[in-house]
């Protein structure tokens, strides 16, 4: 350990340690442009220039590379360091007086603009590229070429790299945004689509995966991560103070026991590309709902404005209700929240762009609390509404208004006349339906699904939370499609119940279980197959079938499958159902 | 040849001395780069040619040596035992003075060289005063031996100090030694030699490695090739006695590519000394190990600079890194290596030889020993001169300089190189200290002297020097990379008249942050020419600034020419040499310049016999 003083501050650091990061250990913001955590010092940019008292007199060194050294006086904030860095910055704002960074960094060191010839470059030369390139990557796919005045970066002979893997380190690291990976590489590019912006947008292979994400922890993406792929960058690690770096690490089952469990586990969207008449998935400005809804979010992909994929805000916008529900040849339920959510977006891209909304609709179904005065509130606002099925979305134009627009084709019932509306963009109100893996889960849970794939509860009005084994129990759109007021409701309902049950300690049992006589049980194990509880099991040592009354529901499947007639149900033994009947007749 | 110990030297001595004087007369012509350029190979053809059609191959032998010194007057010979020294030869006059000289022993006057303002020649090296204040050690065999003989070498003097370094001196001893002498690096810095020894061998590594810094790359500067040229072995051995001393062995002689008289001249050296068994597993028989190998810059300025030399010579783009870790810690490959100058390292046997004491009794208080510098610019008598720190700047320039050529007025001399400052006249007795030049707002630089006379225009040498520098600088730092170009860009827009009020305070002020800002030492000196200039010569700025007059009549945006009519004869000359059609007039009547076409390239001005064309301050009068 070395101990130095900044700014009258005295800190200590590991031998070789840089200033720069005995500064930051101390809380002393220097700006920097050439520095990276998981790279070597380089010292290009000039901007952390700080003063060394020295025997000699003072001197200004670049923080990031002068080692800290025992007994070392360092000064961050004198009218000497603080001029050198204006001059620096202003020398880098004529190179390159576009770049957003650079403007930014200059008008935060107080120069509003610069008295030197602009040269409008975009790359600063801070070499990061070339650096992340041959240290992390070890490839050296770009290089500084020639010097002083005329020197730049680039691949080898100007062309296309083949060495270039398309990792896209250089684009990530550049502060200015000068790196186009397409002039780059010879290879393709393969941007990572981020699931969280539905592919709008691209990701990292270390990431968050959204802004709420419990915990709010960055994973790794195993399919691309270069370290783990092929043993280069691993930049995360270099970065990474608190050591939190670990690839070793990997995907592990753990069992936990439990006393009740709460499914949970949502929908999907209905695939829209199923309907191809409405072009999605092949006409790049027909989207559908969740990436409408990632597209005009703050955190978005475009910082919540609403942009058409040419880059400009839309002046018409499609909104198709029903798409893929209350439709005989795909889901014949309604969604229940596209309604609502298409009225949202009507109302976002009114207010964001001023664009002409047009609903396509089937019915109108604002059923809930404020919903209709929503309805009515958007038809003040000038949103179109046309009562009629979508027939098709397509990008030929047969009228000179149409060129280079979407063409939602429809029916307008209350006309009675067939419409073609030009719009930039249409946004598809997609389906909920249940997951793909749906039998998976309901074997694993004993679930039954109902009609359409959602899970079943107990009762539809007595156990609406409930499944029909015990301590299970539904929540939200698993259950049926549903909005988040209704699911906040379930969920909440359902965790209830869960505590209830496991507050009591103890369960009740159902009277009317079902026994095996082991006496004259043949072992053929029907019972075992039919039952819907799994509340028997065979005992080998016996070579019979047993009863686990705990689990038994009383049911009675296993006394109807017996072939031995050797299962019964207590309360309901054929003598006394006998005895019943007679009671009854006589 | 046969690998010697050390008491061979005195036998190799005696051999050559014997073969020196078994020749009545030795020619010993200078085969420096700059005589060599002025033919002297070919006057060697002729010579050779000569002593044997007159059958004195016995008795006259004819001598290549390295650089005499005197380059202003090249090709020159000094004939030996006498010391007669003869300039400007040419083939032709080969015969005539071997049949005068050699022949019939009677010096040829014609030939020799004559003080300006004076009649009679001086016919003796010693007594020209060039050569008179000059103190010769890094030089010490300039001129006196065959530099691609080791023999000779060995017979003035030369190897002894290393036998001494190796058989009398412990390795801690030799670092007092150069300690004591403080000797200071030689490369600009003026780092103490001994210290930095010192640092290198108590540093952790092994193995470690001594560097010979042969970039010299400021333009008109030849100091550095000029000693290997006419010397090598006093590197190579001055190299030896630092390897022993700090317990290195590898060693690097990093040199100009465009230096291949010196390379070749070095790389000759290396294979004698290795043949002799000086360099090698064994040197002298005493169980040393050293070898060197020579490694060739492409011509970079910055690979002067020690940690880009240290990345080119590992085969990387030269581009500086920061100090500390400086090379005698971390140098090649992280090894502790030692870098001094060419002239560092020939300097150092002598300082063994003759001891500390003797070095340490030359010069200033901070400053000692002697100081190469190249003499060049309008001075009368260009060349190479070697003198005591502390002598004055006006000995070198009017002494041994002779004074300004054609007896113009003198105005500056710039020091240390592209990045060093211009020095007025006022402060011509400065003392040459690596101190006072600091103080005065230049360098020392490697040894570059450039004198200039009223001809020149302060603002333009500012401009090209900063245009050089920025052409060389490695472009990694935004102060050096930036800085320098727009203070380059300022400094053309002032010379091409379109200079504006606050250009000079913006000069300033750019040229102290990229010295402040700046990774390494090319940018940290770059501005001492726009500095120093503007300290010393402000009224030349604000002349060009504010009244678009360049007080010089160099910058050509901001005068004209003009025909005076009076001095005019009508000879056509200047109208032939104007390529141009810019020059309007009959023969024996007055000619007239037409403005608009003329570019103001000078050729008619230079042309005119009759100093009849005249420089008119201010740009070219707008035709009505």
């Amino acid at each position: 350990m070395v101990g130095l003083t900044i700014d009258g501050k005295r800190v200590e650091v590991a031998q070789g340690a840089t200033v720069l990061a005995a500064a930051e250990k101390l809380g002393i913001e220097i700006p920097t442009l050439c520095h990276h955590k998981s790279l070597l010092p380089y010292g290009a940019c000039r901007l952390c220039l700080v003063e060394l008292e020295q025997a000699n007199g003072a001197a200004l060194q670049a923080a990031c590379v002068y080692p800290a050294s025992e007994g070392l006086v360092v000064r961050t904030d004198t009218e000497r360091v603080l001029r050198t860095r204006r001059m620096m910055i202003e020398l880098l704002l004529a190179r390159c007086p576009e770049v957003p960074r650079i403007r930014d960094m200059a008008r935060e060191m107080g120069v509003a603009d610069t008295r030197f010839p602009k040269k409008n470059e975009d790359c600063i030369l801070c070499g990061l590229c070339v650096r992340v390139c041959q240290e992390r990557m070890g490839v050296g796919a770009v290089e500084f070429v020639s010097r002083g005045v005329t020197k730049r970066i680039a691949t080898a002979f100007d062309k296309q790299s083949p060495l270039c893997m398309a990792c896209g380190a250089c684009a990530a690291v550049c502060p200015t945004d000068a790196v186009n990976l397409e002039k780059v590489s010879s290879r393709p590019l393969r941007p990572i689509p981020s699931e969280f912006d539905e592919g709008l947008s691209g990701r990292p292979s270390i990431y968050i995966p959204f802004p709420q994400a419990v915990p709010h922890k960055p994973v790794i993406d195993t399919n691309h991560c270069l370290r783990l792929l092929d043993g280069t960058c691993g930049a995360c690690e270099a970065f990474c103070d608190a050591g939190a770096i670990a690839y070793d690490q990997e995907d592990r089952v753990e069992t936990v026991d439990v006393g009740t469990i709460i499914v949970a586990t949502g929908f999907d969207r209905f695939d829209s590309r199923q309907i191809t008449r409405y072009g999605y998935g092949r006409l790049p400005d027909v989207i559908d709902g969740l990436e409408f809804e990632r597209l005009s979010h703050a955190s978005g992909p475009t910082g919540g404005e609403i942009l058409t994929t040419a880059g400009k805000p839309p002046r018409a916008v499609a909104i198709i209700h029903c798409v893929g529900s209350r439709d005989e040849n795909y889901q014949e339920y309604c969604s229940r929240v596209c309604c609502m959510y298409s009225l949202k977006f009507a109302h976002l891209v009114k207010e964001k762009t001023g664009a002409e909304v047009y609903n396509f609709y089937i019915d109108m179904r604002t059923a809930g609390k404020g919903y209709e005065e929503f309805y009515k509130r958007l038809l003040h606002e000038g949103v179109h509404f046309i009562r009629g099925k979508c027939a098709e979305v397509t990008d030929v134009a047969e009228s000179p208004e149409e060129e280079g627009k979407l063409v939602v084709v429809a029916e307008d019932t209350l006309l009675g006349m067939t419409r073609r509306v030009p719009v930039d963009l249409v946004v598809l109100s997609s389906a909920l339906v249940p997951h793909a893996d749906v039998a998976d889960v309901a074997r694993t849970f004993s679930l039954s699904c109902a009609h359409g794939g959602f899970f079943l509860e107990k009762h539809p009005k007595l156990a609406p939370v409930e499944a029909a084994a015990d301590g299970v129990f539904l929540a939200g759109a698993c259950q049926g499609p549903k909005d988040i007021p209704d699911t906040v409701a379930q969920g909440a309902a359902a965790a209830a119940c869960a505590l209830a049950l496991m507050d009591e300690g103890k369960v009740t049992l159902e009277p009317v279980t079902a026994e095996i006589d082991p006496a004259l049980c043949a072992g053929c194990r029907m019972c075992i197959a039919s039952c819907p509880y799994e509340a028997i099991t065979f005992d080998a040592e016996r070579a019979v079938s047993v009863v686990q009354e705990e689990l038994c529901k009383g049911c009675g499947t296993c006394v109807a499958t017996c072939p031995s007639g050797v299962a019964r149900q207590r309360g309901f033994t054929d003598i006394q159902v006998y005895a019943e009947l007679e009671g009854i007749l006589a | 040849m046969p690998r010697i110990t050390g008491d061979d030297l005195e036998r190799i001595t005696t051999e050559v001395a014997r073969r020196w004087n078994g020749y009545r007369m030795r020619l010993m012509l200078c085969g420096g780069t700059g005589c060599v350029s002025n033919k002297s190979f070919q006057v060697r053809e002729v010579l050779e040619a000569e002593v044997q059609k007159r059958n004195l191959e016995d008795e006259v032998a004819v001598v290549v040596t390295g650089c005499n010194g005197f380059c202003a007057q090249g090709p020159v010979m000094v004939v030996q035992p006498e010391e007669i020294f003869y300039q400007l030869l040419t083939p032709r006059d080969v015969p005539r003075l071997v049949e005068e000289h050699c022949l019939n022993g009677r010096p040829v006057p014609e030939f020799m060289f004559t003080p300006p303002g004076e009649d009679v020649p001086v016919p003796v090296m010693s007594d020209i005063g060039f050569f008179g204040k000059q103190r010769l050690v890094a030089l010490r065999n300039r001129g006196l031996i065959d530099p691609e003989n080791i023999d000779e070498y060995i017979a003035r003097g030369g190897y002894r100090a290393l036998r001494q370094a190796l058989t009398e001196m412990a390795a801690g001893e030799i670092v007092e030694e150069v300690k004591r002498s403080r000797l200071r690096g030689r490369g600009g810095a003026g780092f103490l030699t001994g210290l930095k020894w010192e640092l290198c061998r108590k540093a952790a590594g092994t193995p470690k490695h001594v560097v010979c810094n042969g970039d010299e790359g400021d333009p008109g500067a030849f100091m550095d090739r000029s000693i290997i040229e006419s010397d090598p072995h006093s590197v190579l051995e001055g190299m030896l006695i630092g390897a022993r001393a700090i317990g290195a062995t590898i060693g690097h002689i990093y040199i100009r590519n465009e230096y291949p008289l010196a390379l070749k001249r070095l790389t000759r050296a290396i294979v004698q000394a290795r043949e002799y068994g000086l360099l090698g597993d064994d040197v002298l028989g005493t169980g040393f190990r050293f070898d060197v190998s020579v490694q060739r810059g492409a011509g970079a300025f910055v690979c002067g600079e020690e940690t880009s030399l240290i990345a080119s010579l590992q085969g990387l783009p030269p581009e500086p890194r920061v100090r500390p870790p400086y090379p005698v810690e971390s140098g090649i490959h992280g090894e502790p290596t030692n870098i001094n100058n060419v002239e560092t390292w020939a300097t150092v046997p002598e300082i063994i030889r003759r001891g500390a004491a003797w070095f340490a009794a030359i010069g200033t208080e901070e400053s000692k020993g002697t100081k190469v510098f190249s003499l060049v610019g309008k001075v009368r008598n260009t060349g190479l001169v070697e003198v005591p720190m502390g002598i004055s700047l006006r000995e070198i320039v009017f002494e041994i300089g002779g004074g300004i050529a054609k007896d113009r007025q003198f105005k500056a001399v710039q020091t240390g190189g592209p990045s060093g400052g211009c020095i007025p006249a006022a402060l011509l007795d400065l003392p040459i200290d690596y101190e006072a030049l600091s103080r005065a707002g230049s360098i020392m630089g490697s040894g570059g002297l450039i004198v200039m006379d009223e001809d020149d225009c302060m603002v333009d040498v500012a401009r090209y020097f900063i245009e050089f520098l920025k052409e060389e600088s490695c472009g990694k730092c935004t102060a050096c990379r930036e800085g320098l170009e727009v203070m380059g860009a300022i400094l053309t827009g002032i010379c091409a008249g379109q200079g504006r009020e606050g250009d000079i305070a913006l000069l300033a002020e750019l040229g102290e942050a990229v010295q402040d800002a700046s990774l390494c030492g090319l940018g940290g000196t770059a501005p001492n020419p726009v500095l120093s200039t503007i300290r010393y010569f402000r009224d030349e700025y604000e002349a060009h600034i504010r009244d678009r007059v360049c007080p010089a009549g160099v910058c050509k945006a901001l005068f004209h020419y003009h025909i005076e009519e009076a001095k005019c004869t009508g000879c056509l000359v200047c109208k032939k040499s104007c390529s141009y059609d810019a020059i309007e007039g009959e023969r024996k009547a007055p000619h007239r310049i037409l403005l608009e076409r003329c570019t103001t390239c000078g050729a008619c001005y230079d042309a005119c016999r009759f100093d009849a064309v005249a420089k008119i301050p201010g740009g070219a009068p707008v035709p009505a």
